[in-house]
């Protein structure tokens, strides 16, 4: 299945309208981030983000899911403004940024504490499909110290999807991972996302590294370094699962090198 | 008296308290240089002065004042009591700089030490050019909590009575206690807002300054410090969170660090002296109480009061202190908990109420302690309340400051775990704060229970010219100054063992297992 036969739909599942955000810096300077920046993530898109790195996509992340209000500008969580967090959208962290002091079935707990409908025993039931869907089921009594670093990003994504979002959005989930564990996870997420019975039904990477991209994304956005601007956009026709040997692939990956540069 | 004299009075009186304060500390510094680096760099020396240091540590300070001063008066009748205070603010003022010192030469990097070697550095060169640099950012970090201590018991010590025998050294505290006690208001609050003064101007001109100094002086933190001690680490957050609290909130212009450079060989002349001094000092003192106290009488006389003290009334008085500390740590906590809470979520409470809070918490509560004693006796007021206020007034911001210190050391991703999820209010204290602030609550419970301690024995009971508060309930504290007054100095050292040896047990059997257990719970071990 690839992106064309899911039926991707020009309507914005996810929108960014002019946005502009700025750090403040000690001396009352200000550090502009985006100025006037428009995105939309689409429905049922695996949408890739690529920049030059410190270009601000962590802070773009983060304001895609609501935790950082930009400064002007709207942000569209399908068709309305999305003024906080909401458990629709579900962020993995470049770092899992597990609680050490719960096991991992209650991390992922942790994610239905507003589910006030389900039973305790319901939402066991429920982290525990999530846990077998990344393949950790067994470790439900284990601690994340327990765990290799492989296996704490698979609790942070059951931890992401338990809450079955719409929308997922992973900064950098592959950066601190030795490439095996990588390759495996990216394979699930990318099944996971092809499901169409299973959330989410759109996904957003950051990543800095662009083979990565080519490999999951139906649509690559370029970002330019500060003040960020789209550079452009790559789509990506290629059947799935992709092989990184192919020269295609290759011409993607020069395209998407030739606009950062 | 008119306005100008007494502006004059209290300028003077200020002038003699500080010069002790400070003669305290730069004794404490050459002490800590001295003991620390021995033992960072001897094995042998590290296994007997590391257990010794932790036994002094809690040895409520107070309690040997009164033995001080006897042998400081076998030097002298009137430099004695002078030198018995200074003594006393030293050893509020040595123990966590000696810590420091210690720590921050064992954790030089190897490499460094290796170059050393590889280079021939003499032991002298060693000194001057590693140890000593290395422990510098340390003893500048620990100065300012070592400072705010010496204030405490500086108040305590400037005015004693020992049977018939009355002692009143000129200082601030003798002077503010005279006024309130005359109930001379006006005159009093001058002299509390003299040392507040007197306090920021300390944290401009020296601590601050001393601090920034000794950024340059740091190695890279290297990844895995591991304490040897157990109380070491606690000891070594009370100065990091001085440090970290002064540094961030307070943006004060630059003050340019002083570009002297002493020539070597003064310096060295300098620290020999100091050595000698400190060395003599404390090796008379050392013999004139061993002399004396392992004469055959004396040790009689010491077992007959262990003897009139027998076994259950110890323990009574022993559980009731322990009584007034818990419930004065229970009612810090709950005040600390929503106000740290609120200081970390809120960006502009933090930077009114933490400097504010950290020159409260320096001002020295014993100058206080006349002030409720007089006011719960006035206004008939329960007498147990004033003990639990003044007890308050000695731990309540160590527990503050140790929970503002873990919550900041949450990283910012489990908070945005926390938003992404909606965890907010009191779910988010019970899944996030407590159990991050977990290490930090019992390591400043254990810090303010020392505190605690000390506080007890003015606390309790405390003697002011003809002035005497007592609570009237038992508590050892209570049973230490009553031996002062009498001057039974058999009574008060038997009864000093009790307390410093529940005080080691309680350290041992009861906060060290709760802080591995909270470190373990929380799963945050490093």
């Amino acid at each position: 299945m690839n992106g064309e036969s899911l039926g991707i739909s020009e309507e914005a599942l996810l929108e960014l309208r002019n946005i502009t955000f700025s750090y403040k810096l000690r001396k009352g300077e200000k550090l502009q981030v985006f100025n006037d920046l428009s995105l939309k993530v689409r429905y049922a898109e695996f949408l890739g983000i690529a920049g030059p790195s410190g270009c601000g996509k962590s802070t773009l992340i983060r304001i895609m899911a609501g935790l950082l209000k930009p400064e002007s500008g709207v942000v569209l969580f399908r068709g309305k403004p999305l003024e906080r967090p909401t458990p629709r959208i579900a962020v993995m962290f470049q770092n899992p940024a597990l609680f050490p002091w719960y096991t991992v079935l209650e991390n992922v707990m942790l994610a239905l504490i507003h589910e006030k409908e389900l039973s305790r025993e319901e939402k066991i039931e429920r982290a525990k499909v999530f846990l077998d869907m990344v393949g950790l089921i067994g470790f439900e009594s284990a601690y994340p110290a327990e765990l290799s670093g492989g296996m704490k990003s698979r609790v942070a994504l059951a931890r992401a999807l338990v809450s079955q979002p719409d929308l997922l959005l992973m900064d950098e989930p592959f950066s601190n991972l030795d490439p095996l564990t990588a390759i495996s996870l990216r394979r699930e997420i990318e099944t996971l996302w092809q499901n169409q019975s299973l959330p989410p039904s759109s996904v957003v990477i950051v990543s800095h590294d662009i083979e990565e991209l080519v490999e999951l994304c139906d649509r690559v956005i370029v970002l330019t370094q500060r003040p960020v601007k789209v550079a452009g956009e790559v789509k990506i026709d290629l059947e799935r699962p992709r092989s990184r040997r192919s020269e295609e692939f290759y011409r993607y990956v020069d395209e998407i090198y030739t606009l950062l540069s | 008296m008119s306005f100008g004299a007494v502006i004059i009075d209290v300028l003077a009186a200020l002038g003699f308290s500080w010069a002790r304060m400070t003669i305290a500390l730069l004794i404490s510094i050459a002490f800590s240089l001295c003991v620390g680096i021995i033992a960072a760099v001897n094995e042998l020396a590290e296994r007997i002065i590391i257990p010794v240091l932790d036994v002094l540590q809690s040895i409520p300070i107070l309690s040997f004042f009164p033995i001080a001063l006897y042998a400081f008066i076998a030097i002298h009748p009137i430099i004695g009591p002078e030198l018995a205070a200074i003594f006393l603010i030293f050893t509020s003022q040595a123990w966590n700089i000696a810590f420091g010192v210690y720590e921050g030469v064992r954790l030089i990097p190897s490499d460094i030490m290796e170059v050393s070697r590889s280079l021939g550095l003499s032991g002298w060169r060693r000194l001057i050019g590693i140890y000593i640099p290395a422990a510098f950012p340390r003893i500048a970090s620990n100065i300012p909590p070592s400072w705010a201590n010496g204030l405490y018991f500086l108040v305590a010590c400037e005015m004693i009575t020992i049977g018939e025998r009355k002692w009143k050294l000129f200082g601030i505290g003798t002077l503010s206690t005279s006024y309130i006690l005359s109930g001379r208001i006006m005159e009093f609050v001058l002299s509390l807002a003299a040392v507040m003064a007197a306090i920021i101007l300390m944290n401009l001109l020296v601590f601050i300054p001393l601090m920034r100094l000794s950024e340059r002086y740091k190695f890279e933190e290297r990844a895995a410090e591991v304490p040897r001690v157990w109380f070491e680490k606690p000891l070594k957050a009370i100065g990091r969170i001085f440090a970290r609290i002064k540094l961030g909130s307070l943006r004060i212009p630059r003050v340019p660090s002083p570009g002297l450079r002493l020539p070597e060989r003064l310096l060295r002349i300098l620290a020999i002296s100091i050595a000698a001094i400190s060395i003599s000092v404390v090796g008379y003192w050392l013999y004139s109480i061993f002399s004396e106290s392992f004469s055959p009488e004396a040790f009689s006389a010491l077992l007959e009061a262990f003897a009139r003290l027998g076994l259950v009334n110890p323990l009574i008085m022993l559980g009731f202190s322990l009584l007034r500390t818990s419930l004065a740590i229970i009612v810090a906590l709950l005040w600390c908990i929503p106000v740290a809470v609120l200081i970390y979520e809120h960006k502009f409470l933090e930077n009114i109420l933490i400097p504010l809070f950290q020159i409260i918490a320096s001002f020295p509560a014993t100058l206080m302690l006349p002030l409720i004693a007089k006011f719960i006796v006035d206004a008939r007021l329960p007498l147990e309340l004033g003990a639990l206020l003044m007890i308050l007034l000695g731990t309540q911001w160590y527990i503050l400051f140790f929970l503002v210190d873990g919550l900041r050391s949450i990283p910012s991703e489990e908070d945005e775990v926390c938003r992404a999820f909606g965890i907010t209010g009191f779910s988010k204290l019970r899944h996030l704060y407590l159990p991050r602030m977990l290490p930090y609550l019992v390591m400043g419970c254990l810090v303010a229970m020392g505190g605690g301690w000390n506080t007890l024995v003015v606390a309790e009971r405390i003697v002011l010219e003809d002035f005497i508060w007592d609570v009237g309930n038992p508590g050892i504290g209570r049973m230490l100054s009553i031996a002062v007054s009498e001057g039974d100095i058999p009574l008060l050292i038997a009864t000093t063992i009790w307390m410093a040896g529940f005080i080691m047990v309680l350290n041992r059997l009861f906060w060290r297992r709760l802080y591995e257990k909270a470190i373990e719970l929380t799963g945050v071990a490093r």
